[in-house]
């Protein structure tokens, strides 16, 4: 955060005399308060192609228009680990560091142990109505954003699940009017539309973080291999361990897609070049594919694992960005007063009707879909309806204390496995869950 | 020595005593600053694990002198696993550059060292990939190598083949990630091959060609033992570019799946943004710091005494 | 004998061409999937064109990225750097070369440390010697790391060695003092390995990545590889690879053009530099 007194373009180009310059100049003027700004580093990652930093500029000029005296400057942090990175380097150097940054909504316990965000909740219980403002919320995406204990550390900002897409003519045409709903008839559509350019389906579990599309399996075959307590991993339970198997024999002895999985980026491309009939991916990518498919594009719930019938199986993690707040104490209440508006402006249903209708991210709270352009384009394409709907079975993404060093166990072992490296699943997972008990017995 | 006169002040005045040290001082302030000192902060926290657990973050890291070394030449470490795999990779991708990308490098130089119509075109071709900024350079490759939509498979699948995993497949990964880092920089090889093949004078061809001498002799008997020294150089910058340059990764799958393809930069950059670490990322710092030193020692050392035989 | 010379001829023309495929390849398909709508790949029809040829990715890539700004903060980037490089490497690089001094390998040999410490690996700790001159997000911090080149130094130590110690000597007879001994007889006679310097040191800088991105945030000073990166971290919604190619095209091209009209001076100033 800093005070701008007077708010020239390239400010940021001043050099240490310029500042002392300015300063003299400002003092001898007498007239600091009267003049100045509270300028808010909104630090945001570039998610999406839809030029996310035309939009971003765009939200901060509403803002500042209904908030005078508070500047928003948007900076592009790359991708998420880029936004991660950078920010851990800028604050370890000693630097300033964001003061508002969206960040994956899993990064929590990193940032919240080193003492660099302050809990949400502080603001909320301040609030008159704080506790109807976090009802709001759809109860699934405010899961990893509150620690153990209920607290509130994060607020939910471009939230997404994973869900089928699938291509509607060419399920026609092999004579399927509906999505699977289970894994029997996803193997079972999948092979039917297989054929030596296509792929019947696409799992995006190569290309670096499996964990996340994994889990949804994981889910399905009946539980999740993360807790509510950030010291709780089951990664080698036996549900885990037959549903990564499930995966590897997509690729293998089923035979519908590429052994060791496809790539998470050139998924959504295969699809839409009708490479691939059906596909697993983000719901962040709705608008994108909606917009490029020349053909019918169907999206339903994934298809629920061996646990349940009628649905009981269904699951998926939630995943995306959510809203983090940093202070190392040193902040002013009208600094923190500016910050925290910026989130409930970029919170409310207004912007997240509007952020939602643009990506294709599910719009956090329900009034945000009785909201326009939100509204009308859900009764449009009914699709955009299917995300929000399937939150009612969505799981907590992984996350836990080390998360880093402990996904990078997880992702390691499942690319060893899917990858035919590791043949022995359960001995892999026994091994990586005796590695990552060792690392959270550093915090029970 | 001869040849190595060295400027004696002609009288020993304060000034002139110094003035080498002025000279020196910018380039030596700034790389002290910017690469000596910090390396040496690194071997300090090598020595040290990070404070870890609930309420780490105050805490004061505890010494355990050689220990992080340790986990990380162990296979059953989590990071040990990782590090041992990826400095496998690094040193046979560091190798490969050198064993194909440089000689692919000089057999270009040959080919287009003679005039010929449109060398300026030929050159482009194999020059321009260094042009590209490492991370775009990646991204095409990507598209190359993609599994379901990639040209390569396309290629392949016009042929009757089924196509191939490049960068999802484990045995295969690692080479895919060679021929782009080749493909980036025998252009820049070359460059420095044909300064080198313009240096040798032609007369010393005519004669060897009245001698009778042929092109595979004239090439192992004179051309070879004259670019010595370009080849030595080459293969160095080429070593170390091979340890620096990492950012491609990003784009061709994290050095997946299971670190078949990650390089040791790459891993430290994965791992720095957690405390726990810390001490695994200097220590690894220090283990990439002491190859590359090694390696440039040893041809810095043969260069030098090359240069005072003359 | 003729017969056996156009036989080798014709061997190492195939051998050309085969190379110089490989290494074309991917700008030709960069080129066309750039002209290609998003939505079709090169295995969609048609191999080499798609349904139709289009520009939108081109309008697509100027949106997301002001790559004129980009441009010019490119160019200051590295023609800053290459600036002080030049007069920083000078003096070292005679004082190594020429003068005899207590400590002379041992401190060359400190330089040469630069060559083995790869800066990338040291990001943290110089983030934090930035931020303690409070240089972060400046374009002098972009560049100050980069003002000692070890690379540049043992270049030119070697280039000075070569040029004949009795043109300083004569110089000195006539009354020269030493920037003018430095500046008439060693940089007028080192012109091409100061071309060589440039061209390494410009284009490795213009590539640079990881350490304009980390220290700086103003869209006002970051360069070209920060725009394009914004077209590579689609990270939800998978690749945009008309996009990217178009991107990458623009960034390119500039360079591709001056090589191609300098590429023989280039050269030559190579073959008269120290490098070989």
């Amino acid at each position: 955060m800093s005070i701008d007194k007077e708010r020239e373009p390239d400010m940021r180009l001043r050099n240490t005399l310029f500042v002392l310059a300015l300063a003299l100049c400002a003092m001898t003027a007498g007239a600091i308060s009267a003049q100045s700004d509270i300028v808010i580093d909104f630090y945001f990652p570039s998610a999406t192609a839809n030029d996310a930093e035309g939009i971003f500029q765009r939200y901060a000029d509403q803002f500042q228009e209904e908030n005078p005296g508070i500047t928003i400057n948007p900076v592009f942090s790359g991708s998420y680990t880029d936004t991660r990175n950078t920010i851990l380097t800028e604050l370890q150097g000693g630097g300033a560091g964001p003061d508002v940054a969206v960040m994956l909504s899993i990064d929590l316990y990193s940032f919240a142990e080193e003492g660099y965000i302050v809990p949400a909740q502080t603001f909320i219980d301040a609030m008159d109505d704080g506790q109807a403002y976090v009802d709001d919320f759809f109860p699934a995406l405010m899961a990893n954003g509150m620690d153990e204990m209920g607290n509130v550390w994060s607020i939910p900002f471009q939230r997404s699940t994973p869900i089928l897409y699938y291509n509607a003519d060419l399920l026609a045409e092999a004579g399927y009017d509906s999505p699977p709903t289970n894994n029997a008839e996803l193997v079972e559509i999948a092979q039917a539309l297989t054929t030596d350019d296509r792929d019947g389906l696409l799992v995006p579990v190569a290309g670096g973080f499996p964990i996340w599309m994994y889990q949804s399996f994981a889910i399905a075959y009946g539980r999740n291999i993360v807790g509510d307590d950030p010291t709780e991993v089951y990664f080698n339970t036996p549900e885990a361990v037959e549903a990564v198997e499930f995966v590897r024999s997509l690729g293998t002895d089923l035979g519908v897609g590429p052994a060791g999985g496809a790539a998470w980026g050139d998924t959504p491309v295969a699809f839409l070049a009708e490479q691939a009939a059906m596909i697993y991916h983000t719901t962040g990518n709705l608008t994108r594919i909606l917009s490029g498919a020349d053909f019918e594009v169907g999206v339903w719930y994934l298809p629920s694992g061996p646990a349940g019938e009628d649905g009981a199986g269904y699951g998926a993690p939630t995943g995306g960005g959510n809203l983090y707040i940093f202070d190392d104490g040193s902040k002013s209440d009208a600094e923190l007063d500016a910050i925290w508006k910026w989130v409930m402006f970029l919170s409310s249903p207004e912007i997240q009707s509007d952020w939602g209708a643009t990506t294709g991210y599910i719009a956090s709270n329900a009034a945000a879909w009785e909201t326009e352009p939100l509204a009308s384009l859900a009764l449009e394409h009914p699709q955009y309806g299917v995300a929000r709907d399937q939150l009612q079975h969505a799981g907590k993404e992984f996350s836990s204390y080390a998360t880093i060093t402990i996904q990078g166990i997880i992702n390691g072992t499942l690319e060893s496995i899917l990858t035919g490296e590791a043949e022995d699943a359960q001995a892999a997972m026994d091994a990586a869950q005796a590695q990552i008990d060792g690392i959270l017995a550093d915090y029970r | 020595m001869a040849r190595d006169a060295l400027h004696r002040p002609p009288r020993k005045s304060l000034l002139s005593l110094l003035q080498p040290y002025i000279l020196v001082a910018p380039t030596l302030i700034l790389v002290l600053m910017f690469n000596v000192a910090p390396a040496f902060r690194t071997i300090n926290d090598s020595l040290h694990k990070p404070a870890r657990g609930l309420g780490a973050a105050g805490k004061p890291p505890e010494f355990v002198a050689l220990g992080n070394f340790q986990d990380l030449f162990d296979d059953e470490h989590y990071m040990g696993k990782r590090f041992l795999r990826t400095l496998r990779n690094t040193i046979v991708f560091a190798l490969a550059t050198v064993g194909i990308g440089v000689p692919l490098g000089l057999l270009t130089a040959l080919l287009l060292n003679r005039p010929q119509p449109l060398l300026g075109v030929w050159r482009f071709a194999v020059f321009y990939p260094s042009l590209l900024p490492l991370i775009g350079a990646a991204s095409i490759w990507s598209f190359i190598f993609s599994d379901s939509i990639g040209l390569a498979n396309a290629i392949l699948k016009t042929f009757g083949h089924p196509g191939l995993n490049w960068l999802g497949d484990r045995n295969l990964v690692l080479l895919s990630v060679i021929i782009i880092n080749i493909w980036k920089q025998a252009g820049y090889f070359m460059i420095f091959f044909l300064a080198g093949l313009q240096n040798i004078p032609r007369d010393i061809y005519e004669s060897a060609s009245l001698d009778g001498a042929g092109p595979a002799q004239q090439f192992a008997y004179l051309t070879l033992p004259l670019l010595r020294r370009t080849l030595l150089f080459v293969a160095v910058i080429s070593f170390t570019f091979a340890f620096q340059t990492v950012e491609q990764l990003q784009a061709l799958g994290e050095g997946g799946p299971a670190d078949s393809a990650n390089l040791l930069l790459y891993l430290i950059f994965q791992n720095i943004s957690e405390r726990r670490n810390w001490g695994y990322v200097n220590a690894m710092t220090i283990v990439l710091i002491g190859v590359v030193l090694s390696f440039t020692l040893s041809n810095f050392l043969l260069f030098e005494r090359d240069e005072t035989d003359r | 004998m003729s017969h056996f010379y156009v036989i080798r001829r014709r061997g190492a023309d195939a051998l050309k061409m085969a190379i110089a495929i490989f290494f074309l390849l991917p700008l030709f398909f960069t080129a066309l999937v750039s002209l290609r709508p998003e939505t079709e790949p090169v295995t969609n029809g048609n191999i080499f064109f798609g349904s139709e040829i289009t520009l939108e990715n081109y309008r697509r890539a100027f949106i997301i990225a002001p790559w004129g700004l980009h441009y010019l903060n490119s160019i200051i980037f590295v023609g800053g750097t290459l600036l002080v490089q030049l007069f920083t490497v000078t003096f070292a690089a005679y004082a190594f070369a020429r003068m005899r001094f207590f400590g002379r390998n041992f401190l060359l040999m400190a330089i040469l440390l630069q060559l083995m410490i790869p800066s990338g690996v040291l990001l943290v700790q110089n983030f934090r010697t930035i931020n303690i001159l409070g240089l972060f997000d400046t374009r002098i911090a972009l560049m100050i790391p980069y003002w000692g080149s070890a690379f540049g130094v043992l270049l030119l130590r070697q280039t000075f060695r070569e040029i004949p110690i009795e043109l300083e000597e004569a110089a000195r007879i006539d009354g020269a003092n030493l920037l003018q001994v430095v500046r008439h007889v060693y940089v007028m006679n080192a012109i091409p390995a100061y071309l060589a310097f440039a061209l390494v040191s410009v284009s490795s800088h213009w590539n640079e990545f990881l350490w304009p991105f980390i220290i700086t945030r103003s869209e006002e000073i970051r360069p070209l590889t920060v725009g394009l990166n914004k077209l590579i971290k689609t990270t939800d919604q998978g690749a945009f690879y008309g996009q990217l190619m178009a991107g990458t095209l623009i960034v390119i091209a500039p360079l591709v053009i001056l090589f191609i009209v300098f590429q023989r001076q280039f050269v030559e100033s190579f073959a008269r530099s120290g490098i070989r």
